[in-house]
């Protein structure tokens, strides 16, 4: 039995049709009441720019909403549940796995008007902020005091804590610091009967259920975030990002298992390969060789002493793995440099392709050699150019599939690669995301690592939090009732 | 016969080699708090636990699941416990994937014996709890117990990656994986973790592992107050400096520690103990940085620790958090200070003695009150001392005490208004109350 055949765990047959026009007229109506005409949006010229994600599905609200507090939320997702209507919180709209994408329409909840830091506590090295905040501008408010919020996903410009939240997205930096849910202690949230509720504290080892762990990472199918509590901090006294160059893929991969082996954890090793590379220098001109099979980029961070001495090592581990060449960022300039490369590595490629498909699976470090390989020969027996560019000390690999939409088949082959270097992830002893979410596109991969079991424990839980199904529906696993839609999408 | 005698019948025949017991001489050895489980099963492997909760929740019995019994006593009495499960048999270090820093184990290995694997070849899991010879890791997540370096490496939360775990109608579920990263599905590993068996029965768990630092240093500071030494530790968090653990011990523990341990800790004032790990030259920086900024808080003495001495302190540092009576506070490091004024002021109020051990850095506090036969009053401390954590937005739980005591106060303290949702999951993950109900918050 496939997840996409999976029996129905509930008697309530989620509604999910389309609102019909008159229907439509009247929930615009409520909402138009609550929150003020302007905070509405209900045209399809309007709603067109919410129809997708930075992944590759769409599908249009028929409503989007702006509120501006808590209470309005709450207001919202009543509404909704009288009318049987479908709520998707969106923050900027980066997902990569098409977490903000309403399959099945119905109100689109948008974060934009709450993005405020609420308080900040420096001494207790907390803050409380809203879901709209930008991430990078969480750091910029705190970098002056010598502190900073770790999780930066490369989106970190413009994507929300909210949305980091709802994924449990990571970054280059986690590496050494964990991913959003080690640095978040206690949410607002508001539930499915739309009861605004705390979770978690300012404080540590809350009694009773880690709720907060439960729902970071839910994908907007449990609850809605209203609040974040975060855990902030220190900037270290030294940084130092090094950036070494290789010949061989396998070289830079064996680079990476050697120095986790090692017991080396440094802030960051990123790796590019030379399709990335090509891109990237043809995009921001970051200085990195256009010929080279790959390259690392790696920070360490810390006590100076120590950073000193990881340097070292580090440099050691990659000469006895041929490295053609190591370079140390001089300044703060160049280091910006070297990671200005990465962090806008995605953009580039799009210079070289009009569409790509990122993977996001993940696998042990020391099996990076074999599985990269294997990405290269699943894509080339498809007849697609790959790229890789992804957080190689977590093993979690970023492989880049270009393709043109507008290439009969293409589409489909590329989905084909897709699922079996999943495949290949899974066999490996890996899994499917490591900071993307499942979202719409992984829904039948979460097959290769859990069981019929496993999934039927996970749905438990939705069922526990979200029992109409209105929260985020056609996320994560498939809906009760809606096998058919399911093989559809 | 009886449904016990049932039970343990068809558990003889499904499986040979699981032992059962319905010995009264027996079950005296396993009595939670003074109650006596009906029966003793003992699996060998994941298969006979599985039938063992699957038989149970057939029987419609109840069953508590006990790794190395020194936590038994946590959380609420219940009158009945028809099937105890000890998992100390399944004691295998099923995988240690060394060079990815990873490892596998069974639920019943004691901690001790994982980690003396686990140093074969520099590597450790970083959780420290109380008792690592006893306490096994299915019962440290069960019971999320943690220690004094969790400052640095966080909490069981932060470091499993991986569950195996026995659900009430006996089939076994993963959640999360064995590699670092993972999004996949919900993250029922935070579910589980202190969730003290109310959800389903921890089998096996893959862990993140770190590797054991190439030196360790605890530099041990006294102050006559304790500002002094909370300024201290607001400061060192603030700072540059990366201690693995920040410890405060308070003037009555600090005694009970040099009379029945044999440590020389001053007895009439705070004593603040900095860990340091890593490389000889980044801790010892940080030790001299350190004494400076204490000393700008009027630390008194500056003593240092290391080797069999620094490890004989930790120990006795980390048993101490099981006395008789012990709270287990968790409020603002930057409210220790005050909060242990009102310790005192509260246990001046009820002829009460305390004494405190702190995991400063992270606002935990570890609150033994004594005489532990004095009832009434103990129970309007415990009151008092509650509200004052409540009151700065904290939480205190009572994770020590005897039986009679725990009849008259709340071990957990009244549930939020987040409680029906966990009531729910309890509901969807263990229907007809297999596991045994009643001992978590609010009778979960």
């Amino acid at each position: 039995m496939s997840i996409t055949e999976l029996s129905p765990t509930t008697a309530t047959p989620p509604l999910y049709e389309r609102m019909s026009a008159t229907k439509k007229a009247v929930v615009v109506r409520e909402l138009s009441n609550l929150l003020g005409a302007r905070y509405v949006l209900h045209s399809p010229y309007d709603l067109m720019l919410y129809e997708y994600d930075a992944s590759i599905d769409r599908s249009t609200p028929d409503i989007v909403v702006m509120p501006a507090s808590t209470p309005e939320v709450a207001a919202i997702v009543k509404i909704a549940a009288r009318y049987g209507v479908p709520v998707v919180p969106r923050g900027a709209g980066t997902g990569l796995s098409g977490g903000a994408v309403p399959v099945y329409g119905g109100i689109v909840i948008v974060f934009t008007r709450m993005n405020r830091i609420l308080h900040v506590d420096y001494e207790n090295l907390r803050a409380a902020v809203q879901p709209g905040l930008v991430n990078l501008h969480l750091s910029n408010a705190l970098n002056p005091h010598g502190f900073y919020y770790v999780p930066d996903p490369s989106s970190q410009r413009s994507c929300t804590i909210g949305g980091n939240v709802g994924e449990n997205a990571g970054g280059p930096h986690t590496l050494i610091y964990g991913v959003t849910t080690n640095h978040v202690l206690g949410l607002e949230i508001v539930t499915a009967e739309g009861d605004i509720l705390e979770i978690g504290n300012w404080t540590y080892d809350m009694p009773g259920y880690d709720l907060t762990g439960l729902l970071i990472g839910s994908e907007g199918t449990l609850c809605i975030v209203t609040q974040i509590i975060v855990r902030m901090v220190r900037l270290a006294e030294d940084v130092k990002t090094m950036v070494a160059i290789f010949d061989e893929m396998d070289d830079a991969s064996n680079t990476v298992s050697e120095i986790i082996a090692g017991g080396i954890i440094p802030a960051a090793i990123e790796m590019m390969d030379r399709m990335i590379l090509q891109a990237v220098e043809a995009d921001s001109h970051a200085g990195y060789p256009t010929d080279a099979a790959a390259v690392l980029l790696m920070e360490a961070e810390g006590v100076r002493e120590s950073v000193a001495e990881q340097v070292e090592q580090i440099e050691q581990i990659c000469r006895q793995n041929h490295a053609r060449s190591i370079r140390i960022a001089v300044n703060e300039a160049e280091r910006q440099l070297f990671w200005s490369g990465r962090k806008n590595a995605f953009g580039a490629v799009g210079r070289i392709s009009p569409e790509f498909y990122v993977q996001d699976g993940v696998v042990p470090r020391t099996k990076l050699p074999q599985v990269l390989r294997r990405v290269e020969e699943i894509c080339t027996g498809y007849g697609l150019r790959v790229g890789n560019v992804f957080h190689a000390g977590d093993g979690n690999l970023h492989p880049l599939i270009l393709f043109d939409s507008q290439v009969p088949g293409e589409v489909e082959r590329v989905r084909k690669a897709g699922h079996e270097i999943l495949q290949v992830c899974a066999d490996a002893g890996g899994t499917i995301t490591g900071e993307h979410g499942v979202g719409i596109e992984k829904q039948a991969e979460m097959a290769l690592i859990f069981s019929d079991t496993d999934l039927r424990v996970m749905q438990q839980v939705r069922e526990a939090w979200n029992p109409n199904q209105l929260f985020n529906p056609g996320k994560l696993f498939p809906l009760p009732g809606r096998c058919a839609d399911m093989k559809q999408l | 016969m009886s449904e016990i005698e049932t039970l343990a019948t068809a558990m003889h025949q499904f499986a040979p080699t699981a032992q059962v017991s319905t010995e009264a001489g027996v079950l005296q050895n396993y009595a939670i708090d003074g109650v006596l489980p009906r029966l003793l099963v003992v699996p060998e492997t994941v298969e006979q636990v599985s039938q063992a909760v699957a038989l149970a929740n057939q029987q419609g019995l109840n069953l508590l699941a006990r790794g190395g019994g020194s936590r038994m006593n946590v959380g609420n009495s219940v009158e009945q416990v028809d099937m105890l499960l000890e998992t100390n048999r399944l004691s295998h270090l099923l995988e240690h994937e060394a060079p990815d820093l990873t490892c596998h184990a069974e639920a019943g290995i004691t901690l001790a014996v994982l980690q003396a694997q686990l140093a074969k070849v520099g590597q450790r899991l970083a959780l420290d709890p109380a008792d690592a010879k006893q306490a096994t890791i299915g019962g440290i997540l069960a019971s999320n117990a943690s220690g004094p370096k969790r400052l640095r490496y966080g909490t069981a939360r932060d470091l499993v990656i991986g569950l195996r775990v026995v659900q009430a109608n006996g089939e076994v579920a993963r959640s999360g994986g064995r590699v670092v990263k993972n999004v996949a599905g919900y993250d029922l590993n935070k579910l589980y973790i202190g969730s003290l068996g109310t959800l389903g029965l921890i089998v096996e768990a893959n862990f993140k592992l770190h590797p054991l630092p190439v030196r360790e240093h605890t530099l041990l500071l006294t102050y006559p107050g304790a500002s002094g030494a909370t300024e201290t530790v607001l400061d060192i968090l603030a700072s540059q400096l990366t201690p693995s653990a920040l410890e405060l011990i308070d003037p009555g523990a600090a005694s009970d520690m040099s009379d029945f341990f044999g440590l020389n800790l001053p007895t009439n004032g705070y004593t603040l103990a900095i860990n340091f790990e890593g490389r000889l030259a980044e801790i010892q920086r940080q030790i001299d940085e350190a004494r400076v900024l204490a000393r700008t808080h009027g630390a008194l003495m500056a003593d240092d620790l290391e080797g069999e001495d620094q490890t004989h302190f930790w120990n006795v540092v980390r048993e101490h958090t099981r006395g008789t009576v012990t709270c287990k506070v968790a409020i603002l490091v930057s409210h220790i200070a005050h909060y242990l004024e009102e310790i005192e002021n509260t246990c001046r109020r009820h002829d009460l003695e305390a004494a405190v051990v702190a995991h400063a850095g992270n606002g935990i506090l570890y609150v033994e009150l004594r005489p532990s036969d004095a009832t009434p009053r103990l129970v309007e401390a415990i009151r008092e001392l509650r509200r004052n954590a409540q009151e700065a937005r904290g939480s205190m739980v009572v994770e020590r005490c005897p039986p009679d005591l725990k009849r008259l106060i709340s071990v957990w303290g009244e549930p939020g208004s987040e409680f029906y949702l966990m009531q729910r999951l309890k509901q969807q993950f263990d229907p007809s109350g297999t596991f045994t109900k009643g001992r978590f918050v609010g009778g979960l």
